[in-house]
């Protein structure tokens, strides 16, 4: 990456997109065959693949609990008699406006914590290089040695000690434990790929280290910010086993924990309204990815040539 | 440390007694900005992990059960799983899900990755479609998927039967092979867009005009991707994998949902085998060494990744070893 | 535990509101006979958690959370809610067990009041005037809810799992009946399967379905996971001849059944994919709630074949209260108790209940719930009929880890799915009971 990044850098702006309208003018090149076999065919396939069961949640959320167990005198894949039940029970039946909302909470503080302290850890590890930062570097990882299933017997305890049961500050301080360390390692990443001159001369400026870091390392550092953002907030987004045990009341709960309890009775699965659970709820992230993931991926090279 | 990180140092040391006073050598001092720098980051790996971290050691060596506090018993619980047909089943399920799953996401990830660093109509919005995947909550999509395996109507079966090509209903989870390929392919459906769109970003660092020199030189296709790419994209490739495998192999949601570690423990994965003897069971000390079992290979996942992979390409531009 | 918050209160005052009128002003009036006569006074202002598992049937939670809330009423207590998947029911009241905290009052499944007796109230006055009132427990009840002689739980009813079956695909199989012998149950199965109509039994982890016939078949067989006194007694001819019946049971079911968990029958029933399997009446309340009268006006229910050893062999499930030894409000906890087992209460309880869930009492042989739907009636004797899962040993930490190791459902999914043979199978899972029993 870094002789990605040196390189990107030593390019200047125009030469950088200059070469950008030479690929674009290489691909209006390649004939149209090429483009099917390498692109859209492979493309297509992919989508199919992983929007497919997508679709057959779609079909499950619009149909009727009768048409879903006849499956013989209908075809499957159609629907035949669309109905809002299913949305309707999940939104007026359950707490599942105050889920997702407790989600979004839950989620969002979580992720912009585990980033602040990622960042910070990271900046000292990579950048000041403090005595013993490479093992402390390496120890962060031991956090992924235990799993949660282990773990949540001791925080239960602790949390009760806190009296943070049934808040969402129980999951807010416990899922950066799962986060911080693949974020803080990402930073290093980036902040090590970031020339030292930079900082040397804001230093030489008279700018402090929290200056530096917020004017000079960071903006280098969006993309790493973006992609840590899209991983930390997806991972809480999905969490289970936390918010099970530590949240009680109904409208306490996260999300995916308030669906799979509250629409599987015993034996018996609203299977209409839990594909509606799981659907209304990713929409709207898969809507906000839809700005970063681009930023995500294409400010990588501008990032480096400030 | 490097020479000019202790004359700075150094520096900071003397600059005490220059104006500016407390503040200015705080702010020249390594060490002590680092602490207050990792303090955050510190509190929280330390308050809510290390300690029951430590707790969990603990009780691997325990007999703890449910109320039951348990005495010392030392190694008992591990020679306890040696003995175990269900625990070496169980690692045996653990190592397979983990490599296929793990190789499997890096070979079809990067491969999207590559076909979506393409030109084509509306690529925003496809490339945020693909991340769908990874943002339903994986409970749901693993009831969604268990659907899709179930034996009696899985639309899988439905189309295959309707264009005759089988004669009977796919046994998905039923078949102690079966299973585990359907379990693992619900985990690579999962898991191929994160590793894509991280990978896509690595890609998009890569200078064109280094293809354009390779093309110009008379590189192929292959040549290209073999000595442009990979090696460029060896440290975003390092990390990913790296989480891709310690979460694949920490995996249990996805079973627990699916199958239970079903048919016959033929898809209990450490993790869920661990949980069923800890939590379900009620065996704490038992499921807390299963759980500790998995410490070595984890261990010796990051540590390949860090000296294998990462340190290697990402300190080659640094200049302080 | 957090105090109540404001969106509690209103919740509360919903329930309050929804159960309102004139039904809640008799569930006071018998709230507040209980009150004046009972000798549990709860604490001044008691806060209590009450944590349960989601109702099966709607009409039984609504009753649970009327009943609570004119409790709370009279006696000016505030009692919370909170349900769950009984699977994470079992979870939380473990984590409560081990930590001492979380909720006073647990409503859980099977026999945990066993697994952690030291962290649970004793409730033995409780138990026997529970008993006296009722016209005296069933065997069963009794077995469940004390541990040394002392109770530390009550059993409050007992869920059933029997055969059901679609009236017209056994006719078609030239049954009028299920068969009440092994050798009959098995021709009506090869019939069904003959027909294209098989019928399935869950092999997979379904810790409700699958313990259930498993359990059934070995012990008609005279097979057992214990003698009395505990000792592992898996690996005998017995076992080996319930296990050899399974295997040609097995051969007529529908594909798939290795996979299954508890939900998947209810499903491939309702489908119409198996004429006959073993349930709850769960899978009848669910195609009359879905409208499916192909399915409800085609389907009944019947006991288990009962096997060489000549008596019933069932496995039904128990759900017991208990209270921690941790609640502040321990009097509260017993008042509760008694209030729901009390004539008046329980009386509504096994109506809202529909025949998911049976009495353990012997007073209410003649419910009117038993009478109104004559497809429920096999439901009303589950109490009389089953054993406890830890038979023939005690119950306690090895039969309960036992059990939720699926040791006995595991070994007749392997001699099913035809992976091992009767021995074998049956040689393995003594070593695997042995594990639990040994330490």
């Amino acid at each position: 990456m870094t002789d990605a990044l040196a390189q990107a850098a030593a390019d200047s702006d125009a030469k950088a997109v200059a070469a950008i309208r030479e690929r674009e003018g290489m691909s209006y090149l390649q004939t149209v065959r090429y483009r099917v076999a390498v692109v859209y065919l492979p493309l297509g396939l992919f989508l199919f693949i992983l929007l497919f069961p997508f679709y057959w949640m779609t079909l499950a959320t619009f149909k009727s609990n009768r048409e879903l167990h006849m499956y013989k005198g209908w075809s499957a894949m159609l629907i035949h008699e669309p109905t809002l039940d299913n949305i309707k029970k999940l939104l007026f039946d359950t707490d599942y406006p105050s889920w997702i909302w407790n989600t979004m909470v839950i989620t969002v503080s979580a992720t912009v914590l585990s980033i602040f302290c990622a960042v910070c850890a990271a900046y000292a590890i990579e950048r000041l290089r403090y005595r013993g930062a490479r093992y402390v570097g390496m120890a962060i990882f031991l956090a992924y040695l235990v799993p949660p299933s282990i773990l949540f017997i001791p925080l239960y305890t602790m949390l009760s000690t806190l009296e943070l049961l049934d808040s969402p500050l129980s999951l807010i301080f416990t899922y950066p434990t799962f986060l911080i360390p693949f974020c803080t390692w990402l930073f290093m990443g980036y902040f090590r790929s970031i020339p030292y001159e930079l900082e040397e001369c804001a230093l030489i400026d008279g700018a402090s280290r929290v200056q530096i870091l917020l004017k000079v390392v960071l903006p280098l550092a969006v993309p790493g910010l973006i992609s840590a953002a899209i991983f930390a907030f997806t991972l809480s987004w999905n969490e289970y086993l936390y918010a099970l045990v530590f949240l009680n009341s109904s409208e306490a709960k996260t999300a995916p924990v308030g669906v799979v309890t509250e629409l599987i009775e015993a034996d018996v699965y609203h299977w209409g309204s839990l594909m509606a659970g799981a659907l209304l709820g990713s929409l709207p992230v898969a809507i906000l990815y839809s700005f970063f993931v681009e930023h995500y991926v294409s400010s990588l090279t501008g990032a480096v040539k400030e | 440390m490097g020479p000019d990180a202790m004359a700075v140092s150094a520096a900071a040391v003397r600059g005490g007694a220059r104006p500016g006073g407390f503040l200015s050598r705080l702010n020249h001092s390594r060490n002590m900005l680092g602490l207050i720098f990792m303090l955050p980051a510190a509190i929280f790996l330390g308050g809510f992990l290390a300690y029951p971290l430590g707790l969990g050691l603990w009780l691997s060596m325990t007999s703890a059960k449910v109320g039951d506090p348990g005495k010392f018993i030392g190694l008992a619980n591990f020679i306890w799983l040696t003995e175990d047909n269900v625990f070496w089943l169980s690692v045996f399920n653990t190592f397979l899900y983990t490599v296929v799953a793990s190789v499997c996401k890096f070979a079809l990830g990067l491969w999207l990755a590559m076909v979506l660093n393409n030109h084509f109509p509306f690529k925003a919005l496809i490339r945020a479609i693909v991340l769908m995947p990874f943002i339903v909550p994986t409970v749901l999509s693993a009831i969604a998927f268990w659907w899709l395996y179930d034996s009696q109507d899985s639309i899988i079966s439905w189309v295959l039967l309707g264009l005759g090509l089988i004669d009977h209903h796919i046994d998905f989870l039923g078949d102690p092979w079966n299973a585990r390929w359907a379990v693992i392919i619900a985990n690579i459906w999962r898991g191929i867009p994160f590793v894509a769109i991280t990978l896509l970003a690595g890609l998009q660092t890569i200078s064109p005009s280094l293809y354009e020199a390779a093309t110009i030189d008379g590189a192929s296709g292959w040549q290209r991707f073999r000595f442009i790419t990979l090696p460029l994209l060896t440290p975003i490739i390092a990390v990913v994998m790296t989480f891709s495998v310690l979460f694949t192999f920490t995996d249990f949601q996805l079973i627990w949902v699916m199958t239970k570690g079903g048919p016959v423990n033929s898809t209990h994965l450490m993790a869920t085998l661990s949980f069923q003897r800890a939590i379900v069971g009620g065996s704490l000390g038992e499921g807390a060494a299963l759980s500790v079992a998995m410490i070595p290979f984890l261990l010796s996942a990051i540590l390949f990744s860090y000296f294998g992979l990462q340190r290697r390409r990402w300190q080659q531009g640094s200049r302080d070893d | 535990m957090t105090d109540f918050s404001r969106r509690d209160a209103i919740k509360i005052a919903a329930g309050t509101a929804l159960a309102g009128g004139a039904a809640f002003k008799a569930l006071l009036d018998s709230a507040e006979a209980f009150a004046q006569e009972s000798q549990w006074k709860p604490e001044k202002g008691a806060k209590l958690r009450v944590l349960r598992w989601s109702p099966f049937v709607k009409a039984e939670g609504e009753n649970f959370t009327a009943l609570v809330a004119a409790f709370d009423k009279v006696n000016g207590t505030q009692t919370r809610i909170d349900a769950l998947g009984y699977e994470d029911v079992r979870l939380k009241a473990q984590v409560a067990a081990n930590s001492g905290v979380g909720p006073d009052f647990v409503w859980n499944i099977h026999a945990d009041n066993h697994l952690y007796p030291e962290k649970l109230m004793d409730v033995t006055d409780v138990a026997d005037w529970i008993g006296k009132r009722g016209g005296g427990w069933y065997p069963i009840a009794e077995l469940y809810g004390k541990r040394r002689g002392r109770w530390n739980s009550i059993p409050a009813t007992i869920g059933g799992n029997l055969l059901n079956y679609r009236i017209s695909h056994i006719k078609k199989a030239g049954f009028e009946k299920v068969p009440a012998d092994m050798a009959g149950f098995l021709k009506l199965m090869q019939g069904l399967k003959a027909n294209g109509t098989p019928g399935g039994f869950a092999m997979g982890k379904a810790s409700g379905d699958g313990n259930a016939w498993c359990l059934w078949l070995l012990w008609a067989f005279n097979g057992k996971v214990v003698d009395a006194k505990d000792n592992v007694a898996l690996d005998s001819p017995e076992t080996v001849a319930a296990l050899e019946y399974a295997k040609q049971l097995a051969q007529t079911f529908v594909p798939g059944t290795a996979s299954w968990l508890d939900p998947s029958n209810n499903k491939a029933f309702l489908d119409g994919q198996v004429s006959l399997t073993n349930n709850g009446i769960s899978i009848y309340a669910a195609a009359k709630a879905q409208n499916m009268p192909q399915i409800f006006d085609d389907m009944d229910h019947a006991f288990y074949p009962i096997g060489p050893v000549g008596r019933p062999t069932e496995f039904h499930s128990n759900y017991p209260y208990y209270a921690y030894r941790y609640t502040k409000s321990p009097q509260a906890c017993k008042a509760l108790m008694a209030y729901l087992m009390d004539t008046e209460q329980y009386n509504k309880f096994l109506a809202g209940s529909v025949g998911y869930l049976s009495h353990v009492l012997k007073a209410y042989d003649n419910h009117p719930v038993w009478k109104e739907d004559p497809k429920r009636l096999p439901f009303k004797d589950v109490a009389a009929r089953t054993l406890p899962f830890s038979w023939a040993g005690s119950l306690g930490f090895s039969s309960a880890q036992v059990f939720a190791d699926f040791v006995v459902v595991d070994m007749f999914a392997e001699v099913g799915t035809g992976s091992k043979t009767p021995k074998q199978a049956a040689a393995d899972a003594q070593k695997r009971a042995q594990r639990y029993y040994n330490t």
